[in-house]
């Protein structure tokens, strides 16, 4: 027997059938769409070290899914020409990184008008600390004399007194990351962002 | 693959699996595509309403109890304009004397950002900018000194940075500074 011969004309199916088969699709189609998403925050682009930043943020050349990617995890963002982003979300040995840890963070300043290294929670957002200090920039920054900058983040001040280095406060323990702005880079760093000399993320101690 | 006959012999066209694949590929497109503009239609509408049409918002300086927009820069004081140029243009103009960096950026409803003047490309000249978009009703000669910006719609964000060092220092200097953005609907 063909296998067209096993419809029953009669057949149909029951509404509420079709509407869970359709709410089923949808579903899928948004789900898929929010996991495609959430699965590219921290992917992509060009990297630097451990720094990742996006060639296209802010861009009117980005595709609907790095739109999307950007609106969600750096809504905001200016384009290259104006400021790059670069986000680390590992120390320089690849480990994640965590507020609990002690980190040292040190390089040459980067090649731009005015720059900064914020620290921000899992959720995107600020580390709330008693000494509302939340970034260490150009200005703050002291630079040794080849013109780099050192400091530390964790949840309790460096050692010394004074102590032995800036202090960026990253309490509890929670996912972390680092965001380097650099505000008017030099035109051959937003040209060739992988060629930004890339701070060292360097874990100190055993992160207890 | 019996779920597959059935689908194929049993069902009429809404109930075949390449419907449903294809309204769940269209409905994957869609959120994909949507994600940016409900984001910005979000953050456009967030301003408490009875500020709500009453010129910029003036966001307190940035702390860890700014929520409204990830990844928040500390180092920076905002002002905020969302425009809706669908039927009328707007005039943006705004004089901050600073010695430091500044920025004036627009940003598409879908969150492109589309147009950007810094303190160095204004070289201390009062900023004065007309916002049109597309459809844009034709309002005659822009006024004197004013330049021209065609937004890629009609609706969208303006978002004025500040950069500042100690806050505490600098209050004065880039609250007045950031308080000379005007944004006013072209008769």
């Amino acid at each position: 027997m063909a296998p067209e011969d096993e419809l029953n004309p009669a057949f149909r199916p029951h509404w509420y059938g079709v509407l869970a088969l359709y709410l089923a699709a949808l579903t899928v189609g948004a789900g898929s769409a929010w996991l495609a998403v959430r699965s590219q925050l921290d992917s992509g682009g060009v990297m630097a070290g451990v720094w990742r930043t996006s060639t296209l943020a802010g861009s009117s050349d980005a595709d609907i899914y790095t739109r999307a990617v950007i609106a969600v995890g750096a809504l905001l963002a200016l384009n290259r020409d104006e400021t790059m982003y670069y986000v680390a979300t590992t120390d320089s040995k690849g480990r994640a990184l965590r507020s609990r840890c002690r980190y040292r963070i040190s390089g040459p300043a980067p090649d731009a008008r005015w720059w900064s290294v914020t620290a921000y929670a899992e959720d995107r957002f600020l580390f709330p600390n008693a000494e509302r200090r939340y970034s260490l920039n150009g200005g703050t920054a002291p630079l040794d004399a080849r013109g780099h900058f050192a400091f530390e983040s964790g949840p309790t001040p460096p050692a010394g007194n004074p102590p032995a280095a800036p202090w960026l406060p990253t309490p509890g323990d929670r996912g972390l990351s680092f965001t380097l702005r650099l505000y008017n880079p030099a035109a051959g760093l937003a040209a060739a962002p992988a060629s930004l000399a890339a701070p060292v993320i360097e874990r100190l101690g055993g992160c207890e | 693959m019996n779920v597959l006959r059935y689908f194929r012999l049993r069902s009429p066209w809404y109930g075949r699996l390449e419907v449903l694949a294809a309204v769940a590929l269209l409905t994957h497109l869609l959120v994909v595509w949507a994600i940016p503009y409900v984001i910005m239609a979000a953050l456009s509408m967030s301003r408490p309403a009875e500020e709500r049409g009453a010129g910029p918002l003036f966001p307190p300086m940035t702390d860890a109890s700014q929520r409204r927009v990830v990844m928040p820069s500390p180092d920076l004081l905002y002002a905020t304009c969302a425009f809706d140029v669908r039927q009328r243009p707007l005039r943006i103009q705004a004089d901050p004397k600073l010695p430091g960096y500044w920025s004036i950026a627009l940003y598409a409803a879908n969150s492109d950002n589309f147009f950007v003047l810094n303190d160095r490309q204004a070289a201390g000249a009062p900023v004065d900018l007309v916002l049109v978009g597309p459809g844009t009703p034709a309002t005659g000669a822009l006024p004197a000194g004013a330049k021209g910006v065609t937004a890629p719609g009609g609706r969208g964000l303006l978002l004025m940075r500040v950069l500042v060092g100690d806050y505490a220092v600098e209050r004065e200097a880039v609250e007045a500074a950031r308080r000379t953005l005007r944004c006013t609907p072209l008769n």
